[in-house]
């Protein structure tokens, strides 16, 4: 559990214990979810639109070569007997075409909107009691955490970025470490004096965090030592 | 090949869409205008000869299904290619995750055997599992000089808290065009 208020870090203090920490695997697959940007559902997606596709072409090259005889391949691309087929029940054959237009435009509506929207970035809400509950945004909560973290020797600059769900959030942390940089003693830094006091001070259990480390190529440095 | 994927998900979502909003018009206006053989955005009733006249073994057909199968195979790559490609390091507690790039790591290896005495230039590849460096020696490229550089690359991974140590290969050359 948590201190509830940490004062001296000058943020928003709470009453209501922490609830009680996810198990240490939970916390570990929700960092590792908070390193990038999923990309699970496009490449499920892209996988099997690229199989049916390969499927298809490869089995109309097929048939169009003879593999599956000579007179299916002389046969014409639109068959007399599914034309005949749809002329006999044509209510039935318009719409099942109608069905799949319209699963078409909503597939293909639904993956667009997924491709173009934005990535979530939640705002943090605390319980001020019963009838109050302070909302910390994203942003602010970004904002403090990257000078925080700014402040740590061997960084040259940080950025932070709150990410997951409202119910559990996570936060993406990029650093640009200067030359001289130890980076166990930075990360043990950021773990004991930046995210331990934000903890504290939301009074939040845990705080999954992927942090990604980068060089500070602001300033030139001598190709020859 | 994420930004890839991502496009690419825009646009074939597009041109679903797009499709499915034809398909949905043109069987509504069938269902509508049952005595007009004509489309009302598509001309299918153009199209219609020229397939039901045209059989699976006749120009284009094998060229188009072969392009359609190619396309495919490019879409299934994206798909399986678009994978994260990081080095992982430990962190300071289990809700801590943290990567680098091996681009990073490579710049890292590059500058400290840039460091080294007798050492002109460096050229570094890094993956996961390995880390191959080819250095050019000022003089002579002797096994010592080899040793000297991968003591100075095994140091550097020893100061990173690395959660998969990758192996080290270094292959010291005589600097190119040295009399």
């Amino acid at each position: 559990m948590t201190t509830p208020v940490a004062p001296e870090s000058g943020a928003v203090p709470t009453e209501r214990p922490a609830r009680p920490a996810p198990s240490d695997a939970v916390l570990h697959r929700r960092a590792r979810a908070a390193l990038t940007r999923s990309a699970a559902v496009d490449r499920i997606l892209a996988v099997l639109i690229g199989l049916v596709l390969m499927a298809a072409g490869v089995l109309v090259a097929l048939l169009s070569y003879g593999v599956f005889g000579v007179a299916r391949a002389g046969r014409p691309l639109l068959d007399p007997l599914i034309v005949d087929a749809m002329r006999g029940r044509p209510d039935v054959a318009r719409l099942v075409v109608l069905g799949a237009g319209v699963l078409l435009v909503l597939l293909g509506l639904m993956w667009a909107a997924r491709s173009l929207r934005p990535e979530r970035h939640p705002d943090i809400v605390l319980d001020g009691g019963s009838d109050t509950a302070i909302v910390i945004s994203s942003s602010a909560m970004a904002d403090a955490i990257s000078a925080q973290v700014n402040a740590i020797p061997g960084v040259g600059r940080a950025r932070a970025r709150l990410v997951g769900t409202d119910e559990a959030p996570a936060l993406r942390i990029t650093l640009w470490l200067a030359d001289d940089a130890e980076v166990r003693s930075v990360l043990a830094r950021l773990h004991d004096e930046v995210l331990a006091v934000a903890r504290d001070s939301l009074g939040i259990a845990a705080l999954p965090t992927a942090v990604r480390l980068e060089l500070d190529t602001s300033t030139p440095h001598p190709r020859v030592a | 090949m994420r930004m890839l994927l991502r496009l690419l998900g825009l646009l074939i979502g597009l041109v679903m869409a797009a499709a499915g909003v034809l398909i949905v018009i043109e069987v509504i206006a069938a269902w509508l205008r049952r005595n007009v053989v004509t489309g009302l955005v598509v001309p299918w009733h153009l199209w219609r000869p020229q397939v039901e006249t045209t059989s699976w073994n006749e120009a284009p057909v094998p060229g188009i299904a072969i392009a359609v199968a190619v396309i495919g195979l490019l879409l299934l790559l994206v798909g399986l290619l678009a994978r994260r490609s990081h080095i992982t390091l430990d962190g300071p507690a289990p809700e801590i995750t943290v990567v680098t790039a091996p681009r990073v790591l490579a710049r890292l290896v590059g500058r400290r055997v840039r460091g080294t005495d007798d050492i002109f230039s460096a050229s570094v590849t890094v993956s996961p599992r390995h880390v191959s460096v080819i250095a050019q020696a000022w003089g002579k490229a002797d096994p010592e000089l080899r040793d000297i550089v991968r003591a100075r690359v095994e140091e550097l991974l020893d100061e990173l808290p690395l959660h998969r140590r990758p192996r080290v290969s270094v292959l010291v050359q005589e600097r190119q065009g040295t009399p």
